[in-house]
């Protein structure tokens, strides 16, 4: 909210600049975004009076001693009028210097401006009136008041009565210990009763807790006066006539949201408020016609809805430029109510956003007479006799004990009593000190304050944030570490980041048409649907992070990075999870794409593929401590058949891998293949914890043997490799696959896989005999198994 | 007379070792003299044959002139090889501009740094530190925490819904409610995590955020144990000599409520477009725990207090490393990503 710092002046004396006042609101609460001088830029523009004018449009202007031809086109130039005129030399907001320029074949001597052109406002169809008696040649910022600062003040939801210029003032009032001014109210009413000419009936107190009405009659409708319209502009209120300026000139000045009715449109003068009925309709001001739920409160009269109570006003009852005699309701309404008939409509009103907070129970009278003396006195009008005013059960002002030591308790410090209690005042509390603990009474602007730690609040906001003593708790030791979830988390994070792969975080949203590109059906129940997502491209929470991942790699395809080597770590979601919330699941998510090192001179030009997935999810497992696992072939509706696996331990599958099927690949425009990995960290932290045990180291020599099968390309390796260690027993100690090849001295359909053999015993020294012996042996059994040859062997020494 | 054929054959090798022209000639000197079939072997076979009483003499130079040798040869070999190394390395020049072999390493994500930086200090502190779900109850995220339907407050967070009752969490702080449920005081935790908001993305807001929240609940732990644990935090954070600044603020979950800011470090104060003029950069929220949320978890707020604060990862990631847009965080260009390994 934009507030006036001449305005707030006007409440609050205060010595202070504006900024020195914006920055004690900040550190009390009330935070000022910025504070800035109305207009900048602006001088030598004077008060000057169009003298006349001639068919083609040439003025001749003047000031307190001089006379200057004009040439200006606005539609509201006219003899006789007083307005904004900057002569040569003047300068405009923006750095423009006026000059003597030629116009239409005229010498123009300056300007005849605008609201825009002066940056006082927006209005750039006319040139900016001013009051018929101002001055003559009269400085213009000083005339209007224009040398003010505004104050951008950010009202935290609790703080209602802030939103007017009354409430801050009160603020610095009590902060600075600067008096304040309430605005000096008084009505002076006519002789007609306004018992006799309306009537207010609330049927629904509930949402209605208080209605007055004033009359006001023999009004004529105008423009505001200029310091009425000035002052509008300057918060950003744009001035439309002299009722409707008033009604948002007391909404800004006291906070409360005032509605002026045109009393000859209620059918019988009578207001009734109540609940919508049934099939109710209503066309508010802005010219739309909304359909009312029967939980909204109405403004009616006898025959038909004539406003959304607290919302907005009905077209049907609208004062216009013929109104005459105005009906002004000033109300307290249900916050809750307000609140769910503005988002129900979309309808976010400035009164709505004020009742929603909750208004001024009984502040609500002072802006009715402070309203209705303001109409009276610029339409022309007379306020009737006595005020409509249904309060049928008054609230009672909240009493609350405060404990000084609750205060340094809560804390860690307290001010004096003579302190607290003149806090307390400044800011309208009653202080009863009567009793023990005092009773503090909490003034009806202040709906926020409802028991004691608030109390707490005010005082220490006020005494000073800054006075709080900096200490840290104390207490007792407890052990302190990451949770098991977030250290195998970041082991798996560090694992991956050493390995050379880099850490992404994706939103985690999905778009249900790349679902279904990866073979997902969007609409299955297991997935999670957002009601009300910010597209439908972000509107479904992954059930893998695969497609995030492909995004990575979409992206930085497409700004010329064609390498990745990715990973995330993060959650999955599927419905059915406890309490109707979701299936959560912490998950470690790879893509492998391009080459496979980074580029360098001593770098190969070797590109990823299946097995660099495969290998980084093992790198996985084994940053957990997996060390035995297995592989089973498995089918996936983005992945190449044939091209991906499950990983599984103790039979229960942990993870997957694979390649991207060309479909999905061409979807998501990659430019080649992509590998992917994916693996429960939740299943893997479920596993029964490694033990590590310390093994011997050996004592005897080892010795070392290397034998190549010639083998088809459809028989595993992994079924040759188990059947060497089971013939190898005891003695053989590792098994490596050294090689792999297939192509040129090697039949088609076949490849030849190479192993190194180590032979070691714990008790003794293996002779070359043995060794021999036990390495045929192996050859035999697999060559017979197998029906595959060795290719070659090379014996080395050990 | 005196044998002279010891003294003779130790300056033939002395001769030839000297004219030796590398290592591999000097073994062939080495062969010729002190091998098996080597002359001065051979001599010392012989002494036998000689009259006993020359022998002590003649064998006495003998092994002498033997010694003398094995010197020589010992030093004209360091001499040769020296000479044959420096050569090597004369010819097979190294250019040592051509870059290193390098291990590649990936990165780490900034968020994933910076987040593991403040759940350092605060282990290191005794905060304990737990998870909790993403996706919430409206009562958790919500109700639990002060904050019911039709309040104004609800619009300070605009939310994903997934139902009725079902939510994606728009902060951590659903997880003081059920850690202070599940446990009893004191307590003293951490909740670091993903939440969701409602927001369109654009340099400065994100649907998706990390926060670290905290909890400390105990018999007699006040605002002040507030102020000097998070200014300690940010000392630690942003450096030893940072400037904090309590602020009175508005959350619905805490009475008092204060945010936190640091003296801008950019601008050290003075005002500048990172810290829109005013000097101050905000980090976080907190405040003691509304005594209607102890209620709620079934504590007695006469009992014991609590005090809880939230802070934004990106926001300090953002700050730390002077990121202006976060969607960068997101986006996950790599050459955004390995910025900050
Ligand atoms: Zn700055």
């Amino acid at each position: 909210m934009k507030v006036s710092y001449r305005w707030l002046k006007e409440s609050v004396a205060t010595d202070l600049s504006p900024k020195a006042v914006a920055d004690r609101l900040t550190n009390a609460g009330i935070e000022v975004a910025a504070a800035a001088p109305l207009v900048s830029g602006l001088s030598g523009v004077v008060v000057g009076e169009v003298e006349a004018i001639d068919k083609h449009g040439v003025c001749r202007v003047a000031t307190a001693d001089r006379h200057f031809t004009v040439v200006c086109g606005a539609p509201n130039v006219a003899v006789g009028v007083r307005a904004a005129f900057a002569p040569p030399g003047a300068a405009l907001p923006g750095g423009q210097q006026v000059q003597t320029t030629r116009k239409r074949g005229v010498l123009s001597e300056g300007m005849l401006c605008s609201e825009k052109e002066l940056g006082i406002g927006d209005d750039a169809d006319g040139i900016l009136l001013l009051a018929a008696d101002a001055p003559l040649g009269s400085d213009l910022v000083t005339s209007l008041g224009l040398d003010d600062w505004i104050l951008e003040v950010e009202v935290t939801p609790n703080r209602p009565d802030c939103l007017s210029v009354v409430g801050v003032a009160r603020e610095i009032a009590a902060l600075t210990g600067a008096p304040f001014r309430f605005p000096a109210i008084a009505v002076k009413e006519g002789d007609a009763d306004i018992v006799a000419l309306a009537a207010v009936e609330v049927e629904d107190p509930d949402l209605c807790p208080r209605y007055a009405a004033r009359l006001i009659t023999g009004l004529t409708v105008a423009p505001s006066p200029p310091w009425l319209a000035q002052r509008l502009r300057a918060v950003g209120l744009r001035p439309i006539n002299n009722l409707v300026d008033v009604t948002n000139y007391v909404l800004w000045e006291l906070g409360h949201p005032l509605h002026a009715f045109d009393s000859d449109t209620l059918a019988q003068r009578k207001v009734i408020v109540r609940r919508a009925r049934p099939g109710e309709r209503l066309t508010t001001l802005d010219g739309q016609e909304r359909e009312l739920a029967e939980s909204m409160l109405l403004i009616t009269d006898p025959e038909r809805a004539i406003a959304l109570a607290g919302v907005m006003g009905g077209a049907n009852t609208e004062v216009t430029a013929e109104t005459t005699s105005v009906l002004l309701e000033s109300a307290y309404f249900n916050p809750a109510s307000i609140r769910r008939t503005s988002k129900r409509l979309g309808l976010a009103t400035e009164a709505a956003y004020r009742f929603e907070r909750g208004a001024d129970i009984e502040g609500l009278r002072e802006a009715l007479d402070r309203a209705a003396q303001l109409m009276a006195d610029l339409g022309g009008g007379t306020v009737a006799k006595g005020v409509l005013d249904v309060y049928p059960s008054p609230r009672p002002h909240p009493r609350i004990p405060l404990r000084l030591e609750r205060i340094q308790r809560v804390i860690g410090i307290c001010p004096p009593r003579e302190e607290v209690v003149r806090i307390l005042q400044g800011l309208g509390f009653a202080v009863d000190e009567a009793k023990e603990p005092p009773d503090i009474v909490v003034p009806s602007f202040r709906r926020d304050v409802s028991m004691e730690d608030d109390l707490a609040e005010e005082v220490i906001r006020v005494w000073g944030y800054e006075r709080i003593p900096s200490t840290l708790p104390g207490g007792s030791l407890a052990l302190v570490r990451r949770p098991a979830a977030l250290r195998r988390a970041a082991r798996v994070t560090q694992a991956l980041a050493a390995a050379g792969l880099s850490e992404v975080i994706t939103y985690g949203f999905v778009d249900p048409e790349r679902l279904r590109l990866l073979g997902w059906d969007p609409a299955s129940p297991e997935l999670m649907t957002l009601r009300n997502p910010l597209s439908q491209e972000r509107s479904i929470l992954r059930p893998s992070l695969v497609p995030g991942l492909l995004e990575v790699v979409a992206t930085n395809r497409h700004r010329q990075i064609p390498d990745v080597r990715c990973f995330e770590v993060g959650r999955v979601f599927r419905s059915g999870g406890p309490d109707g919330l979701a299936r959560e699941e912490a998950r470690v998510g790879i893509a492998l794409t391009g080459l496979r090192a980074s580029r360098a001179w001593y770098a190969g030009r070797d590109t990823v593929d299946l097995h660099d997935a495969k290998g980084a999810a093992e790198h996985v497992l084994a940053s957990l401590g997996v060390e035995e696992y297995g592989v089973r072939a498995s089918a996936s509706s983005f992945l190449e058949a044939g091209r991906s696996g499950e990983l599984v331990v103790g039979g229960e599958a942990v993870g997957w891998f694979g390649e991207l099927a060309l479909g999905p690949q061409e979807g998501y425009d990659l430019a080649g293949p992509v590998f992917l990995a994916e693996l429960s960290l939740d299943r893997l932290g479920a596993l029964p914890p490694r033990r590590v045990r310390y093994r011997a180291l050996p004592r005897f020599p080892a010795v070392q043997r290397d034998v190549a099968f010639v083998m088809p390309q459809a028989l595993a390796v992994e079924e040759v490799e188990s059947e060497i260690r089971q013939r190898g027993g005891a003695l053989l100690k590792s098994v490596t696959l050294f090689d792999v090849y297939a192509g040129k001295g090697v039949e088609s359909g076949m490849r030849s896989v190479a192993w190194s053999l180590t032979f070691q015993a714990d008790d003794r020294t293996l002779t070359d005999e043995e060794v021999n012996a036990l390495h045929a042996a192996i050859i035999e059994a697999v060559t017979k198994r197998f029906g595959i040859a060795v290719r070659g062997m090379t014996p080395e020494g050990g | 007379m005196a044998d002279k054929r010891a003294s003779e054959i130790l300056k033939g090798a002395r001769g030839e070792a000297a004219r030796a022209k590398s290592s591999a000639d000097l073994e062939q000197v080495r062969v010729k003299y002190l091998g098996r079939q080597g002359i001065l072997t051979q001599f010392l076979r012989s002494l036998s044959s000689i009259p006993v009483a020359e022998r002590p003499e003649v064998g006495r130079e003998a092994n002498l002139a033997k010694a003398e040798i094995e010197t020589l040869l010992g030093e004209r070999l360091a001499e040769l090889k020296a000479a044959e190394r420096r050569h090597a390395l004369e010819s097979q020049r190294v250019d040592l501009t051509l870059p290193g072999r390098r291990p590649s390493p990936g990165t780490l994500h900034p968020l994933t740094l910076v987040q593991d930086e403040i759940i350092e200090i605060f282990l290191g502190l005794g905060f304990a530190v737990a998870e909790g779900p993403e996706v919430e109850s409206d009562f958790y995220n919500f109700e639990a925490l002060n904050i019911p339907r039709d309040h104004p407050a609800r619009d300070m967070q605009d939310t994903f819904y997934l139902s009725e009752d079902v939510l994606l969490r728009t902060h951590t702080s659903p997880m003081q409610i059920r850690i202070m449920k599940a446990m009893r005081p004191p307590l003293r935790y951490i909740f670091p995590g993903r939440v969701y908001r409602r927001d369109i993305a654009d340099a400065s807001h994100s649907p998706v955020f990390h926060q670290v929240e905290g909890l400390a609940v105990d018999r007699n732990i006040s605002m002040g144990d507030l102020k000097g644990t998070l200014e300690l935090f940010a000392r630690e954070m942003f450096g030893p000599r940072t400037t904090t600044r309590f602020r009175p603020s508005f959350f619905p979950f805490t009475e008092p409520s204060a945010e936190v800011d640091v003296r801008c470090f950019l601008c050290g104060g003075e005002g500048c477009r990172v810290c829109k003029q005013s000097g101050w950069l905000e980090i976080l929220g907190s405040g003691m725990v509304h005594p209607q949320v102890l209620r709620n978890v079934g504590y007695d707020p006469e009992e014991v207090t609590g005090w809880a604060f939230g802070m934004g990862v990106e926001r300090i990631a953002m700050l730390k490393y002077g990121i202006d847009d976060i969607r960068l965080f997101f986006e996950n260009d790599l050459r955004f990503l390995t910025q900050f390994a």
